[in-house]
């Protein structure tokens, strides 16, 4: 069955960008969202099982988008995908959840790189 | 003269690859200062050159009293940065970097060239890098000294009709520091950029 994974970015631009960089062999379905709120309601209609999340965005941002699944649960693989490259955010954004930390812009060889380490492809 | 507005994709596009510089920039900050900046959503505008000051003025809100530092660029995108500081912005900067006395006014000057000078050259070199141009920059200059924000730009000295305006803000966590980073770019800049950013879409 195709993994269903959504990408969280407020960049029409780069949520493509990110599609580019994913494995072709990947089996998935991909579902886009624009903002946190659109994020955290792709993932309460199961369509999250990996989440490439952006960390600023307008409406709802990243760590909050972290915080929250967090505090449900998280049930869902976060690999954060972010232009702040400080490893102050990428410390955060771990302790908050995240499994992964990509630096933008993304690399086709880092992503399958991260996949692969988590054994998720 | 018209222009022809940038397109729901050119603006898209701009908006990432500024996202990208202003990291980049905002890393550079944050190992200088030791400390945890906090970036925003950057906000890109076109507009006629009558709104510019008015535009700034929105931008970096009604704050009493600024600093500003400018560096001209050019090359392939010609226009201007500016790096707008509030008027305790020196204060918080001399504390992170460890300065123990209050700072003689030739000090405060230099710390703050220093300082947009590396988030000039920061971000300008992460426009530079994704979308494949070249630029060469001035030595960054004061341009005002704890001025309102309305008097930052003076329309005489424009000759355009149009200004593109991008901006970027880092502030500093648990910290009054506030800075604002502006490019202006003139018609033929946008021209030039609008032509950069269609060939690094087609690229991608």
């Amino acid at each position: 069955m195709a993994t269903p994974i959504t990408i969280v970015d407020d960049s029409a631009m780069s949520r493509k960008l990110m599609i580019r960089a994913l494995p072709p062999e990947w089996d998935i379905e991909i579902t886009q969202a624009a903002n946190g709120k659109e994020a955290l309601d792709a993932y309460h209609a199961g369509k999250a099982d990996v989440m490439f999340l952006d960390l600023t965005m307008p409406v709802m941002d990243g760590y909050e988008v972290l915080e929250t699944l967090k505090k449900e649960g998280l049930n869902t693989f976060v690999i954060v995908v972010s232009a702040d490259i400080q490893p102050k955010a990428q410390e955060r954004v771990m302790s908050l959840g995240a499994m992964a930390f990509i630096k933008k812009p993304v690399n086709t060889d880092e992503v399958s790189r991260i996949l692969k380490e988590f054994g998720i492809i | 003269m018209s222009l022809t507005p940038l397109t729901e994709d050119q603006r898209d596009a701009l908006q990432e690859v500024l996202n990208i510089a202003m990291g980049q920039a905002g890393d550079s900050l944050a190992r200088i200062l030791d400390a945890f900046v906090e970036l925003s959503v950057p906000r890109i505008r076109v507009v006629d050159v009558s709104h510019v000051a008015d535009t700034v003025r929105e931008m970096v809100g009604d704050r009493h009293e600024v600093t500003a530092v400018r560096q001209s660029f050019f090359d392939d995108l010609r226009g201007e940065a500016l790096v707008i500081f509030g008027a305790n912005g020196c204060k918080d900067l001399a504390d992170l970097m460890g300065y123990a006395e209050e700072l003689d006014q030739q000090s405060e000057r230099e710390l703050l060239l220093d300082v947009a000078n590396v988030l000039v050259g920061a971000i300008l070199n992460g426009i530079t890098e994704t979308l494949g141009t070249e630029l060469s920059y001035s030595a960054p200059s004061i341009m005002a000294e704890k001025a309102q924000v309305e008097t930052l730009i003076n329309l005489d000295q424009l000759s355009w009709s149009h200004a593109l305006l991008l901006e970027v803000n880092y502030s500093l966590e648990n910290r009054d520091f506030k800075s604002h980073l502006l490019l202006l770019m003139a018609e033929e800049a946008i021209d030039a950029l609008r032509g950069a950013i269609d060939q690094f879409m087609e690229s991608i």
